[in-house]
């Protein structure tokens, strides 16, 4: 980071930083286009359907399809609704989920920026994307809008603290919230990885960061049968491509985040396998991950909206609290 | 007293975007007239200072300050204004004497701080920042300042319980 503080400003700083920008961008967005190719025919399977299968071959321009539909709809502002917020929120959505992306480690020698608090950063930004939820609720001028976006606000402060509180576990382990000391760390054969020591903590993680992704089975700020659609019901064309895209950027951080924490990152489960690049055990890892939020999406019911709370403060945080004195413990008597 | 000697790193022009930035979103708190604008140009605010810390190098105290106040103060208040009200309130009928006295209190306080910050020495630090520093915030927090840290706690615990048990007595009032 210094050395863009303390150097001169020029147009050549500029391009770089927009082409970096602008490549990042184009993986999320291939990434996010075929996520959702892949979660429906998942899901598709899974239920004894085809899936997509039309739009190109296999089906495989879907997404291409449905996301140019999307870009040429009427975009349609309600006459009543806050419209200076309405436009705000999709924005003030999308942007603190790109910035997360900036600190994610694929392998030990790609660019990134090697910031030393790590996993806050991501706990930070995605609370930014939790004040555009409720806004975009709230300037909808709608009462299912605002139910959604208010049920979503709870619910992300809610699983916010365990989801903290599980990685603490791995913090201590390591003694250090760099992510890339996190991965140095589990150096090694796979049962070195975090996974298998902080095995409670990574169960805390995992519910509460499908949770913090507002997905099935805790998808109530948009379940479909009780509110239409939840905080995005007024949103139409761009505007809620938007949201759709920050949503399934999220989910690719936070698969992210699972690799590096409890997954060893770029590390292959043995030493030996080591020819093989880490970029190729993180993808395969991140998949791995991916492909188990759409799983748990085909599989499990939603849960009701008055045991969501009790869920995140009666049963993840004592949890996630049992974790952290059981790794003090561990490392206390056996270092 | 006057003598700006900038250089053009990348340094300074953070820091004047982010300064801006930080200026624009408390006046524009200040301005507006609906209260869930005023909540969130104040989080603007609170995201500006928090990049003004970056720049100072103080990672920790950046996100932190992000998390709690725009991730937590925030929604909060937003949540306590959507559930409290929802009509606008009339804009205020002009007070010009005091909005005269305030313009020249504030012009004052401006020039002592200016005069303040122009004419004060900023020494170098002694010895450079530790490189993780992240990591020297917690271990002076646990070893040297470990009594401070849990008297915190302690008096955070205590808030929130007495938190807890005065929202219970107006519950049990209720019903």
């Amino acid at each position: 980071m210094d050395r863009y503080f303390n150097s001169p400003v020029s147009w050549g700083h500029v391009g770089i930083f927009a082409l970096e920008a602008i490549a990042a961008l184009a993986v999320v967005i291939v990434f996010v286009t075929y996520a959702i190719y892949f979660e429906r025919k998942v899901i598709g399977w899974m239920q004894f359907r085809i899936g997509p299968n039309r739009t190109g071959p296999l089906g495989l321009l879907q997404t291409v399809a449905d996301v140019a539909k999307l870009l040429l709809k009427e975009d349609t502002i309600p006459a009543r609704a806050d419209k200076a917020l309405f436009i705000l929120a999709p924005a003030l959505a999308f942007v603190p989920s790109f910035l997360v992306l900036a600190i994610i480690p694929y392998g030990l020698h790609l660019p990134f920026a090697d910031l030393n608090v790590g996993f806050l950063y991501y706990i930070a930004l995605s609370g930014v994307t939790t004040i555009a939820i409720v806004v975009a609720g709230w300037a909808s001028n709608n009462k299912y809008a605002l139910l959604g976006g208010m049920r979503s606000a709870a619910q992300m402060i809610s699983y916010e603290v365990p989801l903290v509180m599980s990685i603490v576990g791995v913090t201590m382990m390591t003694g250090s919230l760099n992510l890339r000391e996190v991965v140095l760390h589990q150096t090694g054969y796979f049962w070195h990885w975090n996974f298998i020591p902080q095995i409670l903590g990574f169960a805390v993680f995992v519910v509460a960061a499908v949770s913090e992704l507002n997905r099935t089975p805790f998808d109530l700020p948009e379940a479909e049968s009780e509110l239409v659609a939840g905080y995005h019901v007024e949103y139409s064309g761009f505007r809620f491509a938007f949201f759709m895209l920050s949503e399934y950027i999220y989910m690719y951080a936070i698969a992210c985040l699972a690799t590096i924490l409890f997954l060893g990152g770029w590390n292959p489960p043995f030493p030996q396998l080591d020819f093989i690049p880490g970029l190729i055990w993180f993808a395969l890892k991140f998949a791995v991950i991916v492909f188990f939020l759409f799983w748990i999406r085909a599989t499990l019911p939603r849960l009701r909206v008055d045991q969501l709370m009790g869920m995140a403060w009666k049963v993840l945080l004592p949890l996630a609290i049992l974790n952290i004195f059981l790794t003090a413990l561990g490392i206390e008597w056996w270092g | 007293m006057l003598t700006f000697n900038v250089d053009w790193s990348g340094e300074f022009f953070a820091f004047f975007l982010l300064a801006v930035c930080a200026i624009a979103g408390a006046v524009l708190a200040v301005n507006f007239t609906k209260v869930v604008h005023t909540a969130l140009s104040m989080a603007f605010t609170f995201v500006s200072l928090a990049g003004l810390f970056i720049l100072l190098r103080a990672e920790f105290v950046a996100f932190v300050q992000v998390l709690l106040y725009v991730g937590a103060v925030t929604i909060l208040m937003i949540f306590g204004i959507m559930m409290t009200k929802h009509q606008d309130e009339g804009k205020e009928a002009g007070r010009p004497l005091q909005e005269t006295l305030a313009a020249i209190g504030c012009l004052c306080l401006f020039g002592i701080l200016f005069y303040a910050i122009r004419s004060a020495g900023f020494p170098a630090p002694a010895d450079p920042l530790p490189g993780d520093n992240t990591m020297a915030i917690g271990k002076e927090l646990y070893t040297g300042y470990a009594i401070p840290f849990e008297l915190v706690s302690v008096l955070l615990t205590v808030a929130f319980v007495g938190a807890v048990a005065l929202a219970k007595r107006e519950e049990a009032e209720e019903s």
